[in-house]
């Protein structure tokens, strides 16, 4: 049987996981109404166990206490009685389709913000800031540590009295308990502090307590890292005598493994592994706790595939496989192995959208797949087909809005045509897959080919669609999706113009798209710091350049996400290639086979040049709208979308609607430029119900 | 002189056929014993004629009323003449009935004769071409000689030359249609027929009088006991002598090659000619007279043996080829097509025990699957302990725990396949819905022994057998259900003669009764087109053909039949371990199957085995879908909001995983 070691059930505790695949715990930010698990949280996890996930470990960094804030992440609240029914109603949406959910439960002690809801004053061992978060915080007095215990056994109380399977005490990414643990953070010389016993004495009394509290039949696991990465603080050695130690209690059921500690930018992009990584970065580190504890180990980080799971499981490295990004692109992951249709999973790209939202505080969301926590509101993670007529769709552009349209409307039943000016699919994203260690985005694509081609999708591609090629296709709805063009007209001064050899400016497009051979000296100006300028100069750097990234801005990638910026800068800074701020560029003028960038200081208006032989433009995208224009007129519904019904996840009014001509409709970047997500999410919300 | 001559003729020619059935007889003698009531046989012989054995002639009815008017006018004017010619009873009433009967057996002949103008290619060649000229010389000539005897003619009648002529043509009817048939002419067939009928090694499929239908399609067990016996079959005399007998009743019609999957996919197998082969074994010689389809790929010719010469050679040719035993998927189309009650399967099955428990040469991944039932109790030689896998979270009751349940859920080694876990699940939420009271024996199943004992590996088949016989009578229950229909087969026909006597039911035959009883309430079908497959242990062999349908009326299905259908469907190809030992053909037998949906236009074919459901689905696409009979219950069910929860089959199928959205309250 393909896949076996998957589908090998493990016990857990008292209870029996019908396989080895483990959404773990993330924080989703779902958690509504003061932290309870609501509609949303419970149906986003509902589909995960529909979709034949064995464990789910929801809440990351549920809370156990009042002072260690829920709200900044919308995290659960286990510090109520309040959550028990939401518990119920979490459980038994699990339950029902034979999936098994447990909770991670922390204190977050220093690693939090104090500065709004409660106003907290943040704990920790010894009162040292936190700089991802730039928290301070105060020393933690012995009282506030017996009350926190008693907090976390109340905690787990709650999560048993509501149904769950099971808690998971963070001792990870730097919460309480591993706050206590390690030497870079706790300075103690008290019995909490100093000695290895002293310092696992927070952690022992929590456990104790809460293993008291829930009795034997009812999960407790800890989840750990294998090393913090950091020279003052835990090594894997002294996470395996960790391990160990609590192991020999017998009151630990499990263990999740997570290597690097995040307490810092850099190492915080070692935990949720982005493109740049190899696949299981750290599993290394799991396998070494493995060897020391007697219960079942769980590792997560950048485990994507079916067949890396197996090989994984096969290996005996660990017990269980995270496959948590996995299941947010798709739940439905190990239903679609089982009916054998591994080349219909929608795979992570590690493209990190999720987690780079969460950072801000933000709602989980799947930069490929726009059902994910939107079950509740209707948007389908399966299309039906359509019980209505059977329509003539042509979607004009094959990048992610156009290919998801196509997508929707061909599950839905319908005849579709595609239309794709480049010889390839992906628009955007094709030049996105260019730059270095940037090239699994592309797997957003690949999914769309594989998909487009399985539902027989007419694919015109390498044709550029002009009006009467689609209206002689007699069309009943027509969707551009066309995308936009570099803006780099918008400042005069800046020198471009449409014919390569006049224009002083190129783009990031130019560049990565290998149009514009690579200077050996360039500027790259990018006054939108999300990831085409940062990739132009990582590319550039790559292919040999000497790159100064200059922005406005306050940082060049500024708007790159939390677990993504670490990554460019890794690169970026081993290649040499400048970052400047502040500065906007004013001018380019021509000196001789030079080029001359004038840049202003955006706070003193003081100048100064650049002499370069390339100067490179990152200014955004202006969408194409004369293909709109020239149909708009002729539609029936002068190419407008009713926001309204779009909103709120129902039909297109006109759809019901008959009359002459055709349906119009305008998606992505060739409306405002947006970005991948807001294209498939609005192709989706509008084409489910053609 | 023709009343000189005439008698000489037939009594001559009836010594002659004495002489020739004595012969014959010897012939069949050579085989092992075999007891069966001889005299009770006679007597059931008439019987098992007239009415199973025309049951199955009486499927072509021009055939049949060929055959009725020939046959019957023949044995007629035989016995009248006789009486008549031979003994010169000078009865005119007799010489009447003679007359009648002789044009009688004259107008079947004509039809006889219009077939092998143009026949098809089924039909042997060779002396049959000549068959409908004898039959019309007989009657021809008998008619003529009677009638003078008649008073028609006056008894001078004509010339001694036209006299001497009429005796020719008489000799020549006599010669083929008395000294023909024991002596290897083809109205043989009559002969070895009439008393294989009255000897065959499996009285109890014919009907009985009160109406019973006959039905014996398990296979007979091998005695393991003596260690000096020989294993099956090696040599033609190592069948049993009524064995030799039922091979020496065909007919060489070839209803059996037109509906051989294997002959038609290709592949070096054609029953009739193995049957053939068989015959020539008997005598000894080769098969070079044989006049009908060869087995693909295989010139005629190149063959040969004798009584007690090996069939199968270890290294060259001697009388068949091992890959031809291998080709068959024990489907029985053949043996149900077979209008003399030849029990094709037996003799393969009979041969392969010798190839695998006395050479241990079973084909392919024959060896391996054997070795991993031997060593793991299933053929994908899977940890035995991982049979529950599958059901990890549906938290099925187990035997070991219930030791009481109305229904025994026999799983099968399904549990292993992952497109087959789909449809356990499909009938486990099923079972639930209706509040039927099952358990399962869990890792205490084995596998049923299907596939070893049709893979010739008996002494596994009942090592098997008599361990799950053991397991199965540590616990109560009132019947046993099961979705695959190997183990339905097994469990119900085979299991008996080692002492394991169940009621088993498949799966479909079980549902079909509780939505009978009302205990299931299922939404309308919206689907589209659905044919529907019947698998061979289902249909043919146990003879089920009416409960899938009913099960999928009850559906709101309207069946679109196959061309090929019932007890005429044709095998999937994944039977009798054909799929192991996978002996290349042409063309591969479930792309034929899925041809024969596609001539329906179903977009959905249902099915009840997870045999076929494997076969089809590894058919390329576009194909229509498979669906079980138990998956398309299950999406269909309307749950009761407050039914038991925990059943959800959503991570099973992709119709379940919509169905379980709608579940959602």
């Amino acid at each position: 049987m393909a896949f076996e070691a998957l589908f090998q059930p493990i016990k857990i505790g008292n209870q029996t996981i019908r396989n080895r695949v483990v959404s773990t715990a993330h924080a989703e930010v779902y958690a509504t109404d003061g932290g309870m698990t609501t509609d949303r949280y419970v149906k986003y996890y509902e589909e995960k166990a529909k979709g034949g996930c064995g464990l789910c470990i929801c809440g990351g960094s549920s809370v156990v206490s009042i002072d260690s804030p829920q709200a900044w992440w919308s995290s659960v609240n286990l510090s109520t009685d309040r959550i028990i029914p939401h518990f119920q109603n979490l459980a038994d949406a699990v339950h029902k389709h034979g999936g098994k959910i447990m909770i991670q439960i922390t204190h977050m002690g220093r690693r939090s913000r104090w500065d709004g809801f409660n106003w907290s004053t943040l704990l920790s061992p010894s009162g040292i800031r936190e700089p991802v978060h730039r928290s301070t915080c105060k020393t933690i007095e012995e009282e506030e540590i017996w009350r926190i215990v008693g907090d976390f056994a109340q905690a787990a109380r709650r999560a048993k009295e509501g149904g769950l399977d099971g808690v998971e005490l963070s001792a990870v990414h730097q919460h309480l308990i591993d706050q206590f643990w390690s030497p870079r953070v706790n300075k103690r010389t008290d019995e909490w502090g100093g000695s290895f016993e002293n310092r696992m004495r927070f952690g022992m009394e929590v456990l104790k307590a809460v293993r008291a509290e829930v009795g034997d039949d009812f999960v407790v696991g800890m989840r750990i890292t294998g090393d913090e990465f950091h020279p003052d603080g835990l090594t894997h050695d002294d996470m395996k005598k960790i391990a160990a130690y609590y192991d020999a209690t017998g009151m630990v059921d499990f263990f999740g493994v997570v290597g690097s500690g995040c307490d810092t930018h850099n190492t915080l992009a070692n935990v949720i592994p982005n493109m740049s990584y190899p696949p299981e970065p750290f599993l290394h580190l799991a396998a070494g706790i493995k060897e020391v504890v007697s219960v079942p180990v769980i590792h997560a980080q950048n485990i994507k595939d079916p067949n890396q799971a197996q090989r994984i499981l096969e290996g005996g490295y660990v017990d269980l496989v995270g496959m948590t990004r996995a299941h947010i692109a798709d739940p439905h992951f190990i239903a679609k192995i089982k009916m054998g249709e591994v080349d219909q999973i929608k795979q992570c790209v590690g493209a990190n959208y999720c987690i780079d939202r969460q950072y801000q505080g933000l709602d989980v969301l799947c930069i490929q797949n726009a059902a994910t926590s939107r079950e509740y509101m209707g948007v389908p993670h399966i299309i039906e087909k359509s019980e209505g007529p059977k329509r003539k769709v042509v979607v004009v552009g094959g990048g992610p809005g156009g290919m998801e349209a196509a997508r929707v409307s061909a599950e839905r039943g319908h005849d579709v045509t595609l239309f794709e000016a480049a010889e390839q699919l992906g628009g955007q994203i094709t030049l996105a897959a260019k730059a270095p260690q940037r090239d699994q985005i592309a797997g957003i694509t690949r999914w769309y080919q594989l998909e487009l081609a399985r539902l027989g999708v007419d694919q015109r591609l390498g044709t550029r669609a002009d009006e009467a090629t689609i209206v002689d296709l007699r069309p009943d709805i027509v969707i551009l999706a066309t995308g936009g063009q570099p803006f780099l007209s918008q400042v005069p001064e800046w020198g471009y113009a449409e014919s390569r050899d006049e224009s002083l400016v190129v783009s990031t497009w130019d560049i990565l798209s290998g149009a514009v051979e690579p200077g050996k000296n360039v500027l790259i100006y990018d006054t939108i710091c999300e990831f085409a300028g940062v990739s132009a100069a990582d590319y550039l750097a790559d292919k040999g350049a000497k790159v100064e990234i200059v922005t406005d801005d306050i940082k060049p990638g500024a708007a790159v996400g939390g677990t993504t910026f670490p990554t460019y800068y890794r690169s970026l800074y081993e290649k040499e290639v400048i970052m400047t701020s502040d500065l906007a560029l004013h001018k380019v003028y021509r000196e001789g086979d030079s080029l001359v960038a004038v840049l202003e200081n955006e706070y003193t208006g003081a100048q100064e040049e650049r002499v370069v032989d390339q100067v490179v433009v990152e200014n955004g995208v202006r969408p194409d709208e004369s293909l709109y224009y020239a149909l708009k007129g002729q539609s029936r519904n002068k190419g407008q979308i009713d926001i309204e019904a779009l909103y709120a996840i129902q039909p297109q009014p006109c759809l019901s609607e008959s009359g002459e001509g055709y349906l119009l409709f305008r998606l992505g970047d060739c409306t405002a430029p947006r970005n991948t997500h807001a294209a498939i999410y609005d192709a989706l919300r509008l084409c489910k119900d053609f | 002189m023709l009343d000189t001559l005439l008698p000489i003729l037939f009594f001559s020619a009836l010594a002659l056929a004495a002489i020739g059935a004595v012969r014959r007889v010897r012939l069949w003698r050579q085989g092992r014993p075999s007891p069966v009531p001889l005299m009770r046989g006679l007597a059931a012989m008439p019987r098992r004629y007239l009415v199973d054995l025309h049951h199955v002639v009486a499927r072509d009815k021009r055939m049949s009323n060929t055959h009725v008017a020939t046959a019957g006018g023949f044995v007629l004017a035989a016995l009248l003449a006789i009486v008549v010619h031979g003994f010169g009873l000078d009865s005119a009433v007799l010489a009447w009935a003679l007359l009648a009967a002789t044009t009688c057996m004259f107008v079947g002949s004509l039809f006889v004769a219009k077939r092998r103008r143009n026949p098809p290619p089924r039909l042997s060649k060779g002396p049959w071409m000549r068959l409908p000229k004898s039959l019309i010389a007989f009657s021809l000539g008998v008619f003529l000689v009677t009638l003078p005897t008649a008073g028609i003619l006056p008894e001078d009648a004509g010339s001694w030359v036209l006299a001497l002529v009429l005796t020719g043509v008489v000799a020549w009817g006599l010669g083929e249609l008395f000294f023909g048939m024991t002596w290897g002419g083809p109205m043989k067939h009559a002969f070895a027929g009439a008393l294989h009928l009255a000897f065959h090694r499996r009285p109890e499929r014919f009907s009985d009088k009160q109406g019973g239908e006959g039905r014996s399609t398990g296979l007979k067990a091998l005695r393991l006991e003596d260690p000096k016996a020989k294993l099956g079959v090696e040599k033609p005399a190592d069948f049993t002598w009524n064995q030799l007998l039922g091979f020496d009743a065909c007919v060489q019609c070839g209803r059996c090659e037109a509906m051989c999957p294997a002959f038609a996919a290709g592949q070096p197998l054609n029953p009739k000619k193995l049957i053939q082969d068989m015959v020539v074994g008997m005598a000894g010689g080769s098969d070079a007279r044989y006049a009908g389809s060869p087995y693909p790929g295989k010139p005629v010719g190149e063959h040969a043996g004798e009584p007690h010469g090996p069939i199968v050679a270890r290294q060259g040719t001697a009388l068949v080829d091992a890959e031809t035993l291998w080709s068959c998927t024990t489907c029985r189309a053949c043996v149900e097509e077979c209008p003399m009650m030849i029990e094709h399967v037996d003799a393969i099955v009979d041969m392969r025990r010798f190839l695998t428990l006395e050479h241990g040469n079973t084909p392919n991944k024959g060896a391996e699957v054997l070795d991993n039932l031997i060593a793991t109790d299933n053929p994908g030689g899977f940890d035995p302990g991982s049979r529950m896998h599958w059901a990890a979270d549906l938290n099925l009751p187990l035997m070991a725990d219930k030791r009481d349940a109305e229904v025994l859920l026999w799983l099968g080694d399904g549990v292993f396949d992952m497109r087959n876990q789909r449809t356990l699940r499909a009938l486990v939420s099923v079972l639930r819905a209706a509040q039927v009271d099952f358990a399962v024996l869990g890792n205490e199943e084995r596998d049923s022994g299907d596939v070893a004992r049709r893979l010739g590996d008996e002494a596994t088949f009942q090592t098997l057998a008599k361990r799950n016989i053991a397991t199965l009578g540590q616990y109560r229950f009132a019947r046993i259900v099961t979705c695959d229909p190997h183990s339905f087969h097994v469990l119900k026909n085979e299991y008996g003669e080692l002492g394991g006597n169940y009621e088993v039911f498949h799966h479909s035959t079980y549902l079909n009764d509780l939505l009978e009883n009302g205990k299931l309430s299922l939404k309308a079908w919206k689907g589209g087109l659905v044919t529907y497959h019947d698998p061979c242990y289902l249909g043919r062999y146990n003879g089920e053909y009416e409960a899938p349908r009913s099960v999928l009326k009850a559906l709101g299905i309207e069946v679109e039949e196959m061309a090929r259908s019932g007890y005429r469907s044709r095998c999937c190809g994944g039977g009798g371990g054909a799929p192991i030992t996978d002996i290349p053909g042409k063309q591969r037998i479930p792309d034929m199957r899925m041809n024969d949906v596609r001539e329906t236009g179903a977009e959905l074919v249902a099915v009840g085995c997870p045999q076929c459901t494997a076969m089809l689905e590894g058919v390329v696409a576009p194909r229509a879908e498979i669906k079980d009979i138990a998956e398309l219950v299950a999406d269909a069910l309307v749950i009761d909001a407050t039914a038991e929860q925990g059943t959800s089959q959503d991570e099973a199928t992709g119709k379940a995983r919509r169905t379980a959205e709608e579940m959602t309250p």
